[in-house]
């Protein structure tokens, strides 16, 4: 859910202030580097895999068992970056565990839920999420930032993130029957340890979470796009 | 510039001009030119601040002794009150005290104080007793199955368990304890604390109080394991770790004269119960530990044991805060001791 916003929020201020704040050292740098470029790569390996995949079936239903593996590798791959990518710890990480929760907790854990559109939705989302943000990571650590993928990360999330929230929230609502009749992750009393949990209820609360956070972090990134590219329009007034 | 001028004992004195900025805009909002060197903090905060700068404003409005003249002050205004204000030497830099005095700092006769407001206060008295009444209530709600809670059927009846009923004493033992403390034995440091802590702090015990409360208390409660044997040990254990607690809270008040903010090292007394100083910095939070885990173990219960985890980790932080403080302050402060257990952290 935090898929969008996250990765824009603190690293505008740091675009700006970029060129005055210390980089990382030359070994970091490379460590960084080439994290950033395998995670592209990986989402890559994504995207192609979809598309061949639509072509090969013709439709675009159960497209998500073409990918998942190296979604479950690349996206939980991702808890490597909370504290070293320029975003902040609390952002990155809330957003890496919602993401890691979606893939494992529910999309995996859930089979019948599998083949359900909405998981194509928010899969595609994160995927062109993600190859922009990491390839835009790879280049502002080599000094060399294309407009274009600037452009593209404070933009293209006005669409996708709402796509992407829209995909994650239908899939637990679709998860839910399942989860009710299975009894999944839960625990009843009796037991020694006087304790339970209802993992329905639980999923329920995850959505209800959703209408006080993706607001704040939706208005956060738009703001963070004015900071960050409204200077183009400045100069255009002056031409 | 120095004013050299006579006072009313015949004495020159030299008179201090303070100007106060805005720790963040570093806009001026307080101009008093004539000091005296001996004024503290606190009354410099008492001078109220606000936003409308009105001039000339005869000192007799200032309502501050040490003020003998008042460039731009600033109108009284409630909503400034001194609990609220942060004055500082430097923007970033901690808060002076109010018992600091004008001449005592670094500063030249023309001194610079930076302003920050703190936000609305509360004082630690009004939130301790909230915050500790909220799980006596409820506890009790859920021991006497009241409405709503659990299915109709077991409305107000009671636990066929007796270690329930004892757990529901220790519990409202523990905090009728703790407000009578407030009330009776502490000595605070601070008077107040920013008030959005009120509705963080009411959270965290009201919300455990409920989710313990509601399993301890429910119908299909499971007792402890290995049933007498546990309890009696757990009830020796926490009435044990009660005592000590109250023994640490006593010693701390009597290192404190009334009314004063003195600070001291604790030491043994003869009360065995506090011998553990000896080893320790923070006991209180030590057998506050001890406390939980005896009621965990009586009533084995896994959110109880939450609750205690994640309290333990707190007092961790302000015991090792504690103990950092104390040896700065203290040049001759036991090597012996841990922050909060002994020898291990």
């Amino acid at each position: 859910m935090a898929a969008h916003a996250a990765t824009g929020a603190k690293t505008a201020t740091n675009d700006v202030s970029h060129k005055r704040r210390k980089g990382p050292g030359a070994l970091a740098t490379v460590y960084l580097v080439i994290y950033n470029v395998v995670m592209t790569a990986g989402w890559l390996v994504i995207a192609v895999g979809l598309v061949r995949s639509y072509l090969a079936k013709g439709s675009y239903h159960g497209l998500y068992y073409s990918i998942e593996k190296p979604l479950k590798f690349f996206q939980t791959g991702a808890v490597l970056e909370v504290g070293i990518v320029p975003s902040s710890v609390v952002l990155t990480g809330f957003q890496v565990m919602s993401r890691v929760f979606l893939t494992w907790a529910v999309t995996h854990s859930v089979r019948e839920v599998q083949n359900e559109d909405s998981v194509l939705l928010f899969v595609v989302a994160w995927t062109i999420t993600e190859i922009i943000r990491y390839s835009f990571y790879t280049f502002s650590l080599l000094n060399h930032l294309p407009y274009l993928i600037k452009w593209a990360r404070y933009t293209l999330f006005i669409v996708l993130y709402p796509m992407g929230v829209t995909g994650e929230l239908l899939t637990i609502y679709s998860a839910l029957p399942y989860v009710q009749k299975t009894g999944l992750y839960s625990i009843t009393l009796p037991n020694k340890y006087n304790f339970s949990f209802d993992y329905h209820t639980f999923l329920i609360l995850t959505m209800i979470s959703y209408i006080p956070l993706f607001p704040q972090l939706y208005f956060h990134m738009m703001r963070q796009r004015k900071k960050v590219l409204g200077h183009l329009e400045e100069h255009s007034k002056n031409e | 510039i120095k004013h050299l001028l006579r006072n009313y004992t015949g004495q020159t004195v030299v008179f201090f001009e303070v100007e106060i900025l805005d720790a963040k805009t570093k806009d001026k909002l307080c101009f008093l030119d004539k000091v005296e060197p001996n004024a503290t903090i606190g009354e410099i905060k008492s001078i109220t601040l606000n936003m409308n700068l009105i001039q000339n404003i005869p000192p007799e409005r200032c309502g501050c002794p040490a003020v003998t003249s008042c460039r731009l002050c600033l109108s009284t205004d409630p909503q400034w009150y001194p609990a609220r204000q942060s004055i500082r030497l430097d923007p970033k830099g901690k808060s002076l005290k109010d018992e600091d005095v004008l001449q005592q700092l670094p500063v030249g006769t023309t001194a610079t104080f930076y302003f920050r407001d703190l936000g609305a206060q509360i004082s630690w008295v009004t939130v301790f007793l909230t915050e500790y009444t909220g799980p006596l209530i409820i506890y009790l709600l859920f021991y006497f199955r009241v409405p709503f809670i659990y299915a109709p059927k077991y409305d107000f009846t009671t636990s066929k368990h007796w270690v329930v009923h004892l757990a529901c004493m220790c519990h409202s033992f523990h905090y009728v304890k703790r407000l009578l403390e407030t009330l009776f034995v502490h000595r605070f440091s601070h008077g107040t604390m920013p008030l959005r802590n009120i509705f963080k702090n009411c959270t965290y015990y009201w919300g455990f109080a409920a989710w313990m409360a509601y399993y301890i208390n429910h119908p299909l409660y499971t007792p402890p394991m290995y049933g007498e044997q546990q309890v009696t040990i757990a009830l020796m254990i926490f009435l044990f770790c009660q005592i000590g607690n109250f023994s640490i809270h006593i010693a701390l008040r009597n290192l404190r004269p009334p009314g004063s903010k003195t600070r001291k090292i604790p030491y043994p007394t003869k009360n065995p119960f506090t011998w553990v100083f000896l080893l320790v910095s923070c006991p209180n939070y030590t057998y506050e530990l001890g406390s939980w885990l005896g009621f965990t173990m009586m009533t084995q219960c896994l959110p109880v044991a939450f609750f205690t985890f994640v309290g333990f980790v707190q007092m961790t932080v302000w015991a090792k805060g504690k103990h950092r403080s104390y040896l700065k302050e203290f040049r001759d402060y036991p090597t012996l001791r841990s922050p909060i257990l002994p020898f291990i952290l």
